[in-house]
């Protein structure tokens, strides 16, 4: 499909380009509005950069942002790995085996996609109540060590992604199963967990509802509670609020510009066919 | 668990037993933290309770009642919710899929305006209602101050404290949010369409109109309907960003469910009865309840209606 000058594909292009505009545009603008003292924010619309950017930083870490991204950082590191082993596990067992139940665990991965977490909120906490699991991070973890979507997806990626020969050759050269599993399949399925971790790191990292009801001291909020939290703690410096709220969402933006190559990549190999 | 294995003479042979130990962790979590959860918060949902006292007062279907008959502010943010879903999803599902046709006819530039498009996904929903909250902004906010100087407004409008100008915000956030994410996936699942099906229509004559609604859109089916279905739960669960536009910058308007409660959605309710004003752990598990038959309910039929052909072979 090369017709490059179509007007139609100018057209496309410009409006694209337009979208992608807006979609950059809000960044931009608490970056900016992060450079400003809080007294000229308001004297008119601050599009350019100013010089007050050190100061709100100062600001903006003397409360404990740091703190907070090691917080969410740790949590999103765990819910990946958990998330991701057991749903390696059930993921090769749907789409590389043949056994008595097969259909009932893909009805049931199936259903649990259908699940809305927050739904089940508060049995979840009282749950973690009488495992004397309250306000620690383990009672953000539970949530994330099956994750149907997870599971699924790798089912799908496993199903596609490898070749069923080399696993019975494997076998033949007698390699275990959980060897066959380490060292032949996710070997294959590399872009597929990569992008599996993005997604499942950067919704455990957004997430608030469960953080908010879970977690009640200051030193253990992560980012999002610590972001709503802004406006209580500098409830007039608002130069030093979008700082935060900058400091806060550009260094994820940036991680995910250099990874997107193959995060897309997994994306694209053809697993989410839904 | 005993187990014949599939064969042809269904002989009786040695249970593979590894398919369900990979299972297993898997299985036994989904039970313990998704499964139970639900089911003790429906048996709670049958009970007045705070959460802490010891006695829990058994009430049967009165929590159900009350919400349908006695709680107008729950009819409300179930309207409210259901309003969303019934604008956001189709639009999210029609910019996604634009966009990704766009996007499909060529290759140059394209993993640049995938990556811009999917930064706001990235964000944290709280943070964008804290910028949008600062951009539809009475006084100071950016949105006034770009149309007052046009000249299209004649004076700053208050976005965030009118009925339907408040909705159109949350409906602008969740469309902003999530458009480059479906444009994402919906650009991968036609990257998987063959490309000589594209071509042999084009030759045949097919404009790029045809194409896209004779090859591509059927194509991309299965997508649809998995974005679709989880669209439906993403925003029957919206909560961060509503709540965010009204606790952040605008603190003046500083208040539960926005002008006259028309952005206050179910899980706001929820959260609020349940953890914030009242400890209504039972009446709010009945609220959790309902917001759970439902989403069953409309994912069943999307998932049915649109499966009929049912293609996954498991």
């Amino acid at each position: 499909m090369k017709r490059s000058n179509h007007p139609g594909q100018v057209l496309a292009y410009i409006l694209l380009g337009l979208i992608s505009i807006l979609s950059v545009f809000p960044f931009y603008m608490i970056f900016s509005m992060g450079t400003y003292k809080t007294a000229d924010l308001m004297r008119g619309l601050p599009l350019i950069p100013s010089n007050y950017f050190v100061e709100n930083v100062k600001t903006a870490l003397s409360h404990n942002l740091l703190g907070s991204y090691a917080n969410s950082i740790m949590i999103s590191a765990a819910a990946v790995v958990l998330a991701l082993i057991t749903s390696c596990g059930i993921g090769y067992a749907l789409a590389k085996f043949r056994f008595l139940g097969k259909k009932l665990f893909y009805t049931l991965v199936l259903i649990g996609m259908m699940l809305p977490t927050q739904i089940s909120v508060i049995g979840y906490m009282i749950e973690m109540r009488t495992m004397k699991l309250t306000g620690t991070y383990m009672s953000l973890l539970c949530t994330w060590i099956a994750h149907p979507f997870s599971a699924f997806f790798m089912a799908q990626f496993m199903k596609t992604g490898v070749p069923s020969e080399m696993l019975e050759s494997a076998r033949i050269d007698g390699c275990s199963e959980p060897g066959i599993l380490i060292r032949i399949v996710l070997p294959c399925i590399l872009p597929g967990l990569a992008t599996m971790a993005t997604l499942i790191w950067l919704w455990s990292w957004n997430s608030y509802l469960l953080p908010l009801i879970a977690i009640n001291k200051p030193a253990m909020y992560t980012i999002p509670l610590m972001v709503a939290n802004l406006a209580a703690a500098y409830s007039t410096d608002y130069g030093a609020q979008m700082c935060s709220l900058a400091l806060a969402t550009l260094p994820i933006l940036i991680l995910f510009i250099c990874g997107s190559k193959v995060f897309i990549r997994g994306l694209t190999a053809g697993a989410i066919k839904g | 668990m005993v187990s014949y294995a599939i064969g042809k003479k269904r002989t009786l042979r040695k249970v593979n037993p590894w398919p369900y130990i990979f299972s297993a962790p898997f299985l036994i979590a989904f039970f313990m933290f998704s499964v139970y959860p639900i089911l003790f918060s429906f048996q709670l949902s049958a009970y007045n309770w705070n959460g802490i006292s010891p006695v829990r007062k058994y009430v049967g279907l009165k929590n159900y009642i009350r919400l349908f008959t006695g709680d107008t502010l729950f009819m409300k943010a179930l309207g409210n919710s259901a309003l969303f879903v019934v604008i956001i999803v189709p639009l999210q599902l029609v910019a996604g899929v634009v966009m990704a046709y766009a996007l499909f006819r060529f290759e140059k530039g394209r993993r640049l305006f995938q990556t811009m498009n999917f930064l706001p996904y990235i964000t944290t929903p709280v943070a964008i209602g804290v910028i949008f909250a600062y951009m539809f902004d009475w006084n100071s906010g950016i949105v006034n101050g770009v149309l007052t100087h046009l000249g299209i407004l004649k004076e700053n409008y208050a976005w965030l404290h009118e009925v339907w100008s408040a909705r159109m915000i949350v409906i602008l956030m969740c469309l902003w949010r999530c458009a480059g994410y479906y444009m994402t996936i919906y650009l991968s699942a036609m990257l998987a369409v063959p490309q000589e099906q594209c071509e042999a229509a084009e030759i045949d004559g097919a404009n790029s109109r045809q194409v896209f609604f004779r090859i591509i859109l059927p194509s991309v089916r299965n997508t649809t309907v998995f974005l679709m279905i989880t669209g439906l739960i993403g925003c029957f669960q919206l909560f961060d960003e509503p709540v965010q536009l009204y606790s952040g910058w605008s603190a003046g308007v500083s208040n539960v469910g926005g002008p006259s409660y028309s952005v206050y959605t179910v899980i706001w309710k929820f959260y609020t009865d349940a953890y914030k004003a009242n400890n209504a752990i039972g009446y709010a598990s009945a609220e959790a309840m309902i917001l759970f038959v439902l989403i069953a309910i409309l994912s069943l039929i999307s998932f049915f209606v649109s499966n009929r052909k049912g293609d996954e072979d498991a």
